[in-house]
Formats: C-alpha cells, structure tokens, sequence
C-alpha cells in the first residue's frame, strides 16, 4: 500500500469514527424538554381552551399542536373538579368548572407530585404543562373528552 | 329493638349495593397504560401512554378506546419526535387513534360476579386515518365491581401506511411491534 493510500485510508476511518460519535451524541444525549424551565405560550381559563376547541378542533389543533410532539406550553387557570392517580402514580388534576362540557386534565410529574397532593376540590389554581391532545364530543365514546396537558407543575392557588 | 336494627340494615345495603355494579351501566376508565414495544437486534425501543379513556358496556359489549398520540413517552427524545413526524404518526394531522370493537364471547362473562374471564374482541382500529379490523383476546377481571381489562397484541406498522425506507428507524424499528393495554373501569 502506497504512502497516499495509507492516508486516505486513515482519513476516511477518521472521519468515519467522527461521523459516528456525532450521530451517537446526536441521537442518545438529547435532553429531554424541560417543560416548566420553558416560557408559557398561552395563559388562559380551562372554559376558554375548552370552548376554543369545540367550536373549532382543526383550527385549535393548528394552534396548540406541534409536529414534533413539542406543543404550546400553556398556563391554564381553573377550578379543581377532581383529583386522581394514574397506572404511573402521577398525579392527575381535572380543571373544570360545573357549567362546562369538558375540562383540562393536568398530568403532574414525579418531582411535582407533592404540589397537586396538597389540592382541594373546589380550589382555584393556576397549572402550567404542554398540550397533548385538544377537546371533543366522541361519538362512539358518547362522552367529551378533555384537553390534556402533562408535564404539569402547579404556579400558583 | 327491631327499630335498632335500622341502621344497620341501612348500612349492609349500602355496603352491599355500592360492591356490586348494576349491568348494563356504561363503564369508563381514565386509568389506562398503553406500552408500545419494539425488538430488534440492534436496539429495543419501549414507550408509555397514562391518558388513553376507554369505555365498556356489558349489555352490549362494546369496547371503545380513544388514544392521544402525542402522549406517548419515549426514553430517548429523539425517538419521540420521530414517533410524532409527518413521516411516521403525524400526531398534529392525526392527534387520536381510537379502536371500537365488541366482545365476541360476551355470554361467558358474568360482570356481577368475581373472576378473571378471557375475552375475544372484534373490532376496528383506527391509526392515521387507517382503518383495519381486528381481532384480539384479553383478560377481563371483575374485583367487587371493579372490572379491568388487560390485552397484549401484535401491530404490523405497514397495515397503517407507518414505514420507514432510509434512515435510523427503517433500520432499528421492528416490522411488528407488541402492545400491551392495561384499563381499570369505574
């Protein structure tokens, strides 16, 4: 093997090694997105979001959802309609008031478990998390389903 | 004397009442977790769904499940937002998927008694505007009232239009992956 080959050999390992550590970084070491560090998007009441998705869902959807998966981060303020834990032991809060068809359903997190324990029915609060999926009356379920949000923290009560 | 034994009539039926669930009354759950798991030689990847609501009618045997796409959760961030990309789910076009079916062997479940009963389930699964039938078995556990419902099936990416010709996914995502469902009725 000539002395030029040799080097182009050893170019390509080199940047084939570098290629490698790269898409391995790329892929492996991106943080996940840290909800509540982020700025809110939208401040609004659970009723107003509800409605907003009612008498549009497309046009809503346009709005809060994101390809990506990385939706608007909203703060939504509203009246504690129930209180409950998921399969995860995650903190679930329905924000609800008794006039609306749907509410806002706010997943808490692990590490923010203990700011919606401290909840009661009734209470007015202000909830900051991303949207998942909007409201709607589903047919087959013969129920309106809630805004979701996860990745809730409580800001204020 | 017989007036003192009031209370405690009342009370017996009450216990007695609230243990077992009146048939025919439409069950909901907000408590179900969705895994969706995939196995190749070169990666396992694994996510998890908490916000899915199904519904249950004994009568009948419908079974409805509504699912939001973009609650999925992946350990790695960047799977997460290939799982939402037009390319793959287009979770902001298709935000739920949903499966209605009936269970087909309804008779041989007796929803006012305790037991874990196996179920065959007929429906349809809806997944970015893919419709397919489907038919799969699960168990169904009657506790005093309390019915849940866990099934395990198999989903072939292609029959929903999902697939990958280049790239990471094409390579490390399985053809068929499994899902595991996991509901508890109220």
């Amino acid at each position: 093997m000539s002395k030029l080959s040799r080097k182009i050999l050893v170019g390509i390992l080199f940047f084939g090694l570098l290629a490698g550590v790269s898409i391995y970084r790329y892929v492996y070491t991106m943080k996940a997105r840290d909800v509540q560090s982020e700025q809110t998007d939208f401040t609004l009441s659970s009723s107003s979001i509800v409605n907003e998705y009612l008498a549009n869902p497309s046009k809503a959807n346009e709005k809060y959802l994101s390809e990506d998966g990385d939706s608007k981060i909203l703060s939504v303020s509203g009246v504690v309609f129930s209180k409950s834990k998921d399969q995860n032991s995650q903190f679930v809060v329905l924000l609800k008031d008794s006039v609306s068809k749907a509410g806002v359903s706010c997943t808490f997190t692990a590490e923010t478990n203990h700011n919606a324990e401290v909840l009661a029915i009734g209470e007015h609060v202000l909830i900051k998390g991303v949207i998942r999926s909007g409201a709607g009356y589903d047919p087959d379920l013969e129920l309106y389903e809630d805004v979701i949000m996860e990745k809730c923290d409580l800001i204020n009560r | 004397m017989k007036y003192k034994l009031i209370p405690y009539l009342i009370l017996l039926s009450v216990i007695t009442l609230s243990s077992f669930r009146i048939p025919g009354a439409k069950l909901i759950s907000r408590d179900v977790h969705i895994n969706f798991f995939s196995h190749t030689a070169l990666e396992d990847i694994s996510a998890d769904n908490y916000k899915a609501i199904a519904t249950l009618e004994p009568i009948t045997g419908e079974v409805v499940f509504s699912v939001p796409m973009q609650s999925f959760e992946f350990a790695l961030p960047l799977m997460q937002k290939h799982f939402n990309s037009k390319d793959f789910l287009n979770t902001k076009k298709f935000p739920k998927s949903k499966f209605t079916g009936v269970i087909a062997n309804l008779k041989e479940i007796d929803f006012s008694k305790n037991g874990s009963y196996n179920a065959l389930v007929n429906g349809r699964l809806t997944i970015k505007d893919v419709s397919r039938n489907v038919s799969e078995k699960g168990v169904i556990t009657i506790k005093y009232g309390l019915v849940s419902i866990v099934t395990k099936m198999k989903l072939t990416l292609a029959d929903y239009k999902i697939s990958f010709s280049k790239g990471k996914a094409s390579t490390n995502l399985a053809k068929t992956i499994d899902i595991t469902v996991s509901a508890n009725f109220k």
